[in-house]
């Protein structure tokens, strides 16, 4: 916190207390004193495991691991094995201690992940992440072993963002896992992946991508400087990261998106935004964010442009509605009932005849029970949850009206309210339109449309005040951008989409080849990819 | 960082404070169901036995009430419940007694009988789907000032609302029960709205109505309706004003000559044609489908004179007997000769009937003020003096009529 | 980030800017001003209106090009001096702050009498004031976001209802076109030019646009589209009612929303719809007129920010706002300010360029 602008470096600036003041100690090669620190430091946890041994017979060592987060079978068979039984073109040599730490590198263990290390707190916190550490006597070193094994989830289909047509991978809590799926689809040499230790107790591992040559520097530099900034002591989720590195903490709009789709995170990296992903989260996080990527969803793409482009028009609708709806309807049914057609509003008087309550409050009480509801939804178990929605809306409802607690109208709208707000794509989006829809329609209780209207100036002018990493938030629409305009409430050919929204500052601005822009050559001489997979960890 | 937290944290409780005042307000909501939704309303003379009038807004000597004479006021109230949502259900819109309400007031003025309405019912009168508004010739006779002042100021009333002249007494119209609709007052205004439709009638809203009336140049004229012995409307002409007083009405035919001369489209009124006079057998029904018109201006001897020519197109729908050959293409140029003839007689009765009252419903006056604004603002200026001269503008007619088509049958 | 320079106000930000400014609460009562000036010649004086309104408009951007860095209350310093510049600022400041209060009191007074009825005229008057007080708490470059965001919502409504209302208008209605009666037709341009009077907070922008030289361009856009939709509005009333109806009418724009149905009945009037939208518009207007203020105070107390100010203001102009007694008293009122101020918005304009025109004074041209 306090050392913010110090250069930086790969490793984590944050450091946890309790391992500070390890930070200057090395390892002097007697196991004794290893074991009392580790002993201090770690207060004989007991899922530790110590194990003493001879290396070749001779030198005595310890190995320390958590036994739970260690795979087994690869300790005992390529370094257990190979250490206690020296391989066959070791055999009857008497390796002083002096070459011993070579030796066991280049010749014994049969291992690609080993390293020497000689800080304590380096070795602490390789422990602490499910590696093993091998101390030798006399050796001013220990050797780290990769080792961790962590069991984890397959690959599955992802759960909020499904999609018809398109690829069916989600991102997993694993970040090696989430990073290969990243690169597999993105065999960009320019993809830069640059990780991070964030959590003083937790010690997550965070990673933020971007494409070098298309994202602007500063998107980077800012994004470094705020994930600097950060000193919590766990992070469990990417939600915990979002809300130290979003703009606006006091706004109900979302300033950071997120996705579980491998997809579009690649999508979004090659717009020239960054992603940021947390070790344990199956979510990652896009930034900068507009607020046309929560209407915005994968199939738009992957379908052809006019079908999608009705599409999206019908989800703005949804939008539009799940915000406005009850609210106009109060002022409609308690302001200005001269708008609607006369035999319609004589019915509707006669629906709304034996109801106790002004509209505003019946819409407060249906639409506050529907959130009751939903939100019940969500916690029950599966196989409750599908009676209980049923039971929910055409029992209550039904039940509603003819108790004469609601108008038949009432329920109509706010079924249609409800239904509109689950069209939209980006759960937190829809959130906080959710949100404001209770103070739209306490306005529209008082002054009615006017009310409504003045609801909405307010809620825009925020919308318009709110910028994320410095891109005004209702890009590419405010402040205009022709080319923008292509995506924003439909989807243009992917033929005529032909560069990358202005507003991200690209460095390389063009998508498409063959267009005639002033800074497109740079790209015509792409290097060929290099085709290499990445290991599976 | 500490201040800035409590300045952030102070001007919330300000802004809160601000806003407290608004939930004391719903100054303005009221519910549906809580008004009472006035569908239409009938303007009649009170008559003797009316004059059993509560002093609402007015005392007998301190707050005198003006001295027009007393209007006799009803209203046709939806009663909220009684009309069921959505098609169909139950189907009991048949006794108009159940789902309407009207009620009957005296007043000395159109406010002042709402005034008194008011005071009997519960719900706030509601003006805003008021569609009808129908008012007896005797009350349209002596002037219509009062209610159009009332219903133009007043912000709830529409614009597309009917405004119409009964025979007779308004009030009747407001209890008439047609079968075809659950609420009369709807019938009666899909029956106009379609008459439009079916080149019927003019559109005449209350809107258009005042706008004519206006205009310098240019009277008011309404629709003039009759309650039949069915409970049924029957649209039975014009009736036209000079400034705001009725001062005579059209035959239902006629109706159709001035849709001619103003070339309203579409066009739907069909015609009897004699081919001779003498033979009965002779007559052909024709229905005229399309009206064009022009008016030419111009000035003779310091008087406006106009020519106006008429094209009908029209389809042959009936001839009633079987010796006359229609597929003889001379006896159809017949048909159209002579009812050119018929017609142009039959359009300058008509204006020699406006002419007589002074009532320049054709708007021939704002032709003038347009086409000839220096001789308008010289020789005229003023609807009064326009009145005048109306009478004696002369008129030239011509009317062509074209047969297109004669329908499934041959001959 | 890279986008938000000193500079980043495009032409057609600005062209914007103006056109939501010019389109407000004036609308209103627009047709009636100029049919009691003219009769059926009102398009005809509502285009001399423009013209006039426009020369106001070119003679403030002209100034402002020829000192691309400095707003009117800078270089009417250096043009006609301190003490008389001074003076100068003081005018504009009393008078776009009166022009916000009857914007707004107008505004109120249009809501009050057609949809809430029982509300007081002082909620809705402070409602709107707030709400425009708030808005200008935020920089320059939101404002002319702001702007940008509503500009559609003016067109929508205007050019909706004249589409629909073509359907009842009358040419005969419309002529004769030209009217001759010299003095009163006089007045009714000064009347129409005086709801013009918004433009001045061109002067205020060019200092911030991205290239000032492109100003004119912008002026002229945005005086083409603001006059092009009062000549519509006046045309289409004017066609549908006809001039001796208009006179009968407070608000023949409002009417005209009144007497249009949507298509197959969705909507069966529009007036309270039109009256909702336009909430925007007269939004738009008070944000620029309140703006203005703001930003002539901060120069004359050659302040840092403006917002300082946004919340001491609003009690005066509020005030100020509930002097009128009533409807006709108010528009007494509006009339007569609206001609006076075009001797703060015309002929001072006028004399410093005229004076920066002879005395050669120009600003540094943009490094």
């Amino acid at each position: 916190m306090r050392k913010t602008n110090s250069p930086k470096k790969k490793t984590s600036v944050t450091v946890v207390h309790s391992l500070q003041e390890y930070e200057d100690r090395q390892i002097s090669g007697s196991l004794e004193e290893v074991d009392a620190i580790i002993e201090e430091a770690l207060g004989g946890t007991e899922d530790l495991s110590v194990r003493k041994f001879l290396i070749f017979g001779q030198h005595r060592a310890i190995m320390y691991g958590f036994s739970h987060m260690v795979n087994h079978v690869m300790i005992n068979e390529a370094i257990m094995r190979p250490l206690m039984q020296p391989p066959y073109h070791l055999q009857g040599r008497s390796i002083p201690v002096e070459e011993l730490a070579d030796v066991l590198l280049q010749e014994t263990l049969y291992h690609d992940d080993v390293s020497k290390e000689n800080n304590v707190a380096a070795l602490l916190r390789a422990l602490l992440g499910g590696e093993s550490v091998i101390v030798v006597e006399g050796l001013g070193e220990a050797l780290l072993v990769g080792s961790r094994n962590i069991d984890k989830r397959g690959i599955e289909q992802p759960a909020t963002e499904q999609v018809i047509r398109g690829p069916r991978e989600g991102f997993i809590e694993s970040l090696d896992t989430n990073l290969s799926l990243i690169r597999y689809r993105l065999q960009s040499a320019e993809l830069r992946v640059e990780m991070r230790d964030i959590g003083r107790r937790t010690k997550s591992k965070v990673a933020v991508c971007y494409m070098e040559g298309i994202t602007d520097p500063k998107l980077v530099e800012e994004l470094d400087r705020r994930l600097d900034q950060i000193d919590i002591d766990g992070v469990l989720d990417s939600g915990y990261l979002e809300q130290f590195i979003e703009d606006h903490k006091w706004s109900p709009f979302p300033q950071v998106q997120y996705t579980e789709r491998p997809d579009k995170i690649v999508a979004n990296l090659l717009e020239g935004r960054l992603a940021i992903m947390v070790d344990g989260s199956p979510l990652a996080l896009v930034v900068p964010t507009v607020f046309n990527q929560f209407y915005q969803t994968v199939e738009d793409y992957t379908e052809r442009f006019l079908l999608m482009s009705a599409i999206r028009l019908a989800r703005l609708v949804a939008l539009v509605f799940s915000l406005v709806f009850p609210s106009l309807y109060v002022a409609i049914i308690s302001f200005n009932p001269e708008l609607i057609p006369t035999e319609f509003a004589v019915a509707v008087a006669g629906g709304r005849a034996g109801v106790p309550f002004p509209a505003v409050v019946e819409v407060l009480i249906m639409e506050v029970s529907m959130e009751v509801l939903r939100e019940a939804t969500i916690r029950l178990p599966q196989q409750v949850g599908g009676a209980l929605s049923i039971v929910g809306v055409l029992v209550i409802g039904q039940a509603a009206v003819s108790a004469g607690f609601a108008s038949p109208i009432t329920v109509v709208i706010i079924a249609l309210t409800t239904i509109g707000s689950f069209a939209t794509p980006a759960y937190n989006a829809a959130l906080a339109l959710r949100l404001l829809r209770f103070p739209l329609i306490i306005m529209a209780g008082v002054f009615g449309l006017y009310g409504i209207m003045i609801g909405l100036i307010v809620i825009v002018n925020h919308l318009l005040s709110l910028k994320s990493f410095g891109v005004p938030y209702l890009s590419p629409f405010v402040p205009g951008d022709y080319n923008g305009l292509k995506d924003l409430l439909i989807r243009g050919p992917l033929g005529k989409m032909k560069r990358r929204p202005a507003f991200l500052n690209p460095q390389d601005t063009t998508k498409l080849a063959g267009t005639d822009d002033e800074s497109g050559e740079s790209e015509k001489g792409l290097p060929p990819l290099e085709t290499t997979r990445p290991s599976p960890s | 960082m500490d201040r800035r937290g409590l300045l952030a944290r102070l001007r919330l409780l300000a802004a809160a404070l601000l806003l407290t005042p608004l939930l004391s307000g719903c100054w303005d909501r009221l519910e549906i169901d809580e008004r009472a939704v006035v569908l239409g309303v009938s303007i009649d003379e009170a008559t003797e036995g009316d004059e059993r009038e509560s002093e609402i807004s007015h005392v007998k000597g301190s707050l005198p009430p003006p001295k027009h004479g007393l209007v006799k006021v009803g209203v046709q109230i939806a009663l909220p419940g009684r009309i069921p949502l959505g098609p169909g259900e139950g189907g009991g819109g048949t006794d108009p007694s159940q789902t309407l309400w009207v009620i009957h007031v005296v007043g000395h003025s159109i406010d002042d009988a709402f005034m008194n309405l008011q005071q009997q019912v519960s719900s706030k009168l509601f003006f805003g789907h008021l569609r009808i508004i129908a008012v007896s010739e005797a009350v349209a006779r002596k002037g219509m000032e009062n209610i159009n002042d009332y219903f133009r100021r007043n912000s709830e009333v529409r614009r597309m609302a009917w405004l119409m002249v009964t025979k007779g007494k308004a009030s009747s119209l407001m209890t008439a029960a047609p079968k075809l609709e659950r609420i009369p007052t709807l019938f009666l205004m899909s029956t106009l709205d379609n008459s439009i439709r079916m080149g019927k009638f003019p559109k005449d809203f209350i809107g258009i109505y005042w706008s004519n009336s206006s205009k310098k140049g240019q009277e008011g004229f309404l629709p003039y309706v009759i309650l039949k012995d069915e409970q049924n409307v029957e649209i039975s002409g014009l009736a036209y004003f000079r400034s705001e007083k009725m001062v005579g009405s059209t035959k239902p035919m006629e109706v159709a000559g001035y849709l001619g001369l103003k070339g309203v489209n579409p066009a739907g009124y069909r015609a009897v044609v004699m081919l001779d006079e003498d033979d009965p057998d002779s007559a052909v029904m024709t229905n005229v489908t399309h009206r064009q018109s022009k008016i030419k201006l111009s000035l003779k001897d310091g008087m406006p004179h106009f020519h106006i020519q008429v094209e009908l197109e029209a389809n042959l729908e009936e001839k009633l007997s079987e010796h006359l050959a229609i597929n003889d293409p001379s006896v159809i140029q017949q048909i159209e000769r002579k009812q050119s003839e018929t017609s142009v007689k039959f359009y300058q009765n008509i204006i020699k009937q406006t002419q007589a009252k002074g009532s320049d419903i054709f708007g021939f006056g704002e032709q003038i003020r347009s086409k000839k604004p220096a001789y308008w603002s010289r020789e005229i200026g003023t609807k009064e003096k326009w009145q005048e001269m109306y009478k004696e503008t002369t008129f030239d007619v011509e009317v062509v009529v074209k047969i297109r088509r004669i329908g499934m049958k041959a001959t | 980030m890279g986008n938000t320079n000193e500079r980043p106000i495009t032409m057609l930000q600005t062209a914007t800017i103006l056109v939501s400014t010019l389109i407000g609460v004036g609308v209103l009562p627009l047709p009636l001003f100029a049919v009691r000036a003219a009769d059926s010649a009102a398009p005809f004086v509502t285009m001399l209106g423009i013209g006039f309104a426009s020369i106001s408009l070119l003679l403030l951007t002209w100034l402002g090009i020829r000192f691309p860095k400095e707003t009117i209350f800078e270089y009417s310093n250096r043009i006609i001096g301190k003490w008389l510049g001074t003076v100068g600022t003081l005018l504009v400041i009393l008078f776009f702050a009166i022009l916000t209060s009857l914007a707004a009191r107008e505004f109120g007074e249009v809501v009050v009498t057609s949809v809430l009825k029982s509300t007081p005229v002082e909620v809705t008057v402070i409602v709107m004031l707030v709400l425009a007080a708030i808005s200008t708490r935020k920089p320059l470059t939101l404002f002319a976001y702001m702007h940008n965001f509503y500009f559609p919502w003016l067109l929508v409504p205007v050019v909706l209802i004249s589409i629909l209302s073509l359907n009842n208008a009358e040419i005969v209605n419309l002529q004769p076109i030209i009217w001759s009666h010299p003095q009163k037709v006089f007045i009714g341009t000064l009347t129409i030019a005086a709801l013009f009077q918004g433009s001045f907070v061109i002067t205020v922008i060019i200092p911030s646009m991205r290239k000032p030289q492109k100003a004119m361009r912008a002026s002229i856009i945005g005086i083409l589209i603001a006059g092009g939709l009062y000549l519509v509005i006046v045309s289409a009333s004017v066609g549908v009612f006809g001039a001796e109806e208009i006179k009968k009418l407070l608000w023949p724009t409002l009417e005209l929303a009144k007497a249009t149905s949507l298509p197959a009945n969705v909507l069966e009037r529009l007036d309270a719809a039109f009256l909702a939208v336009w909430v925007t518009a007269v939004f738009t207007t008070l944000l620029s007129s309140y703006f203005l203020t703001l930003y002539a105070l901060k120069q004359l107390f050659k302040m840092q920010d403006h917002r300082v100010f946004s919340f001491i203001l609003l009690p005066f102009v509020f005030f100020m706002a509930m002097l009128p007694q009533n409807v006709t008293h108010l528009y007494g009122v509006i009339e007569d300010v609206g001609r006076i101020g075009l001797v703060i918005t015309t002929a001072y304009p006028a004399v410093l360029a005229l004076l920066a025109f002879v005395r050669k004074k120009r600003g540094e041209s943009d490094g």
